[in-house]
């Protein structure tokens, strides 16, 4: 999938430090609420939706429909990317046919902010997010994590390094999916954190004892398999593996304060001024929206006050970048640098 | 030759799938003409150019099997087949047996270009007739379900939300990989494979993973190295349909077991 550079500059955040899970959960002083709480929606709303998740969000949006019969609930649905350049095509030919833009990654988020298309969000509306997770003119929906899966009867926890630029320096044998569209997103928030040089040098370290796989489940699965000691994926494909293999041989570790455990997120906009829009965003950040993706979806809740997936080891250990997740767009130059290195 | 009942069953079964899922065919012949949306008027046109093109192709490999390779233009095959509205009609409504009639129909040219035996020509010839009478039967078949209004009108994938309509419009997808491989255009087929692991696949695996991680992992090797790699070698079209084939086996398990899922996961309020 290819993404367009924009232009930065959306969060208040700007150092890129590292924020606790821990404690950006206690800096949120909003729990989520219950959509019991939520006022009805009424009229008519058009949604671009990016395809994924497998009908899981389909799911959410028929359970909204069918909670808010006034709701006339249009939906054009397509690729994420294809659907933010639209928007941006539609905007140009001074035309707006969305109402809101719900995306699988935060990149097209930021494809359309540059532009100046999103509406700037009431405060109340993302004060429910986790410190971290709140953005003027967008709303983090779910994030995924990045991880090192490892196998357990060929390596052991402390073994792994807790610094991702290590990894290149060390013995172990790695997997990774160069090609796949998680994968660059977290090379390119290692650009964004250590520069073009160091990275290149990391992926030049690495790809000599690593081995490829089409995608990071076959990651996970080659580490579950013993054929290599530790992997590079998002937390998702092994947690969905172990909940359909108990005892798989895999489990999960963290590297700390960079981009090996970068916290990316879906998220949603609003391209209209309209009350409708912004109470739709407040229903995907109820306990119920929430508390089934993560269950369903495994996905990381982002509001305070609901449990993240199952399998999803303690967070209190975890401690993310901080990092204006639609500067992930940047893609561009990461492909660039993965082409001249040679992992391409 | 005419379809026998139990080939039509068949035939009807993989359509009724098809058919009512059909999206937004992106030929490499030009506009698709709005006589597709009326099947039934046009039926009498095709069946001529159908018993034209036989007739075309029959004169040709005569015409070979008199005066050589030297007395016939075999270019001109693709031009009188992209020149008929069958063409368009058969591409939009049954994939599987429009690929058929790229690969017989390459199957005299390239005989006739590589001086291949008559007999061995005739035999092409002779797949191409029954690939021909066969797609006439199932675009009569298309014109019945258009008259019932079952028959989707083409260019819209906006409805697929359930795993099972998207699952059945990757298979779908697929056949038209193998029509394009027939059609030897291997880039556009290859685009369509990445285009649907990367816009309808990849959204479903992550539900898949958790009730069959290997069926998952292998499907993510056919998109994403087995079939991109066929393609790129130019493999024999049998071959790339043994892929898509094999992929489509699992695609329906895919389908089977997500539907499971769906039954037993829980109200969102």
């Amino acid at each position: 999938m290819q993404r367009r550079t924009f232009i930065q500059g959306l969060v208040a955040a700007s150092a890129l430090s590292s924020i606790p899970l821990t404690r950006a959960f206690a800096e949120s002083r909003v729990s989520a609420v219950s959509v019991e709480q939520l006022p009805l929606l009424k009229g008519q709303l058009t949604l671009y939706l990016g395809r994924g998740e497998g009908g899981l969000y389909e799911k959410v949006l028929d359970a909204i429909r069918e909670r808010n019969p006034a709701l006339d609930l249009r939906i054009r649905r397509g690729a994420t990317a294809a659907l933010a350049n639209t928007i941006v095509a539609e905007a140009r030919a001074g035309v707006r046919r969305a109402d809101l833009f719900w995306a699988v990654d935060s990149g097209a988020i930021g494809l359309v902010s540059e532009q100046g298309l999103a509406q700037p969000l009431p405060k109340d509306l993302t004060q429910h997010l986790k410190a971290g997770f709140r953005y003027p003119q967008w709303a983090p929906v779910t994030g995924r994590i990045r991880t090192i899966p490892y196998n357990p009867q060929r390596v052991r926890a402390e073994q792994i390094p807790k610094n991702i630029m290590a990894i290149a320096d060390s013995k172990l044998s790695i997997g990774w999916a160069p090609a796949y569209a998680s994968f660059q997103s977290f090379v390119t928030a290692m650009r964004l954190l250590k520069g073009d040089l160091q990275t290149a040098s990391w992926l030049r370290g690495v790809s000599k004892r690593a081995t490829s796989y089409a995608g990071e489940l076959g990651v996970v699965m080659a580490v579950e398999r013993g054929e290599v000691d530790i992997g590079f994926a998002n937390h998702y494909y092994t947690l969905r593996l172990k909940s359909g293999k108990p005892d798989a041989n895999v489990e999960l570790a963290f590297t700390e304060n960079d981009a090996g455990c970068l916290v990316n997120a879906s998220g949603i906009l609003a391209l209209s001024q309209n009350e409708t829009a912004i109470n739709f965003i407040r229903y995907l950040h109820t306990r119920e929206v929430q508390s089934f993706l993560a269950s369903e979806a495994y996905e990381i809740p982002l509001v305070r006050g609901v449990e993240p997936p199952t399998g999803l080891p303690s967070l209190a250990s975890v401690s993310p970048p901080d990092i204006d997740l639609t500067r992930l767009a940047e893609l561009r130059p990461t492909l660039d640098l993965m082409r001249d290195v040679g992992v391409l | 030759m005419l379809l026998k009942h139990s080939a039509v069953q068949r035939l009807a079964l993989s359509m009724g799938i098809s058919m009512l899922l059909a999206s937004s065919p992106v030929t490499a012949n030009g506009p698709i003409g709005d006589h597709v949306n009326q099947l039934q008027t046009h039926l009498p046109t095709y069946a001529q150019e159908v018993d034209w093109l036989i007739g075309k192709v029959d004169g040709m490999v005569g015409t070979y099997e008199a005066k050589g390779k030297g007395g016939v233009n075999s270019e001109e095959l693709i031009e009188h087949w992209e020149a008929v509205d069958f063409h368009a009609a058969i591409e939009t409504n049954y994939v599987p047996v429009y690929a058929l009639i790229w690969q017989s129909l390459f199957g005299v040219k390239d005989g006739i270009a590589k001086e291949k035996p008559v007999a061995v020509i005739r035999q092409e010839q002779q797949k191409l007739e029954q690939s021909l009478w066969q797609a006439l039967g199932a675009v009569k078949l298309a014109a019945q379900y258009q008259q019932q209004g079952k028959l989707a009108k083409r260019g819209n994938d906006n409805q697929l939300t359930e795993p099972n309509q998207i699952l059945a419009e990757i298979k779908h997808r697929l056949d038209r990989v193998v029509a394009k491989a027939a059609e030897k255009l291997p880039q556009q087929a290859t685009d369509i494979v990445h285009n649907t692991y990367l816009n309808l696949f990849e959204g479903l695996e992550g539900r898949l993973i958790a009730e069959d991680a290997e069926l998952v992992e292998s499907l993510e090797k056919d998109f994403n190295v087995t079939l991109p790699l066929a393609l790129k070698n130019q493999s024999d079209v049998e071959e790339i349909r043994k892929v898509v084939s094999t992929m489509q086996v699992k695609l329906d398990k895919a389908s089977t077991l997500l539907q499971q899922a769906q039954s037993q996961s829980r109200d969102v309020f």
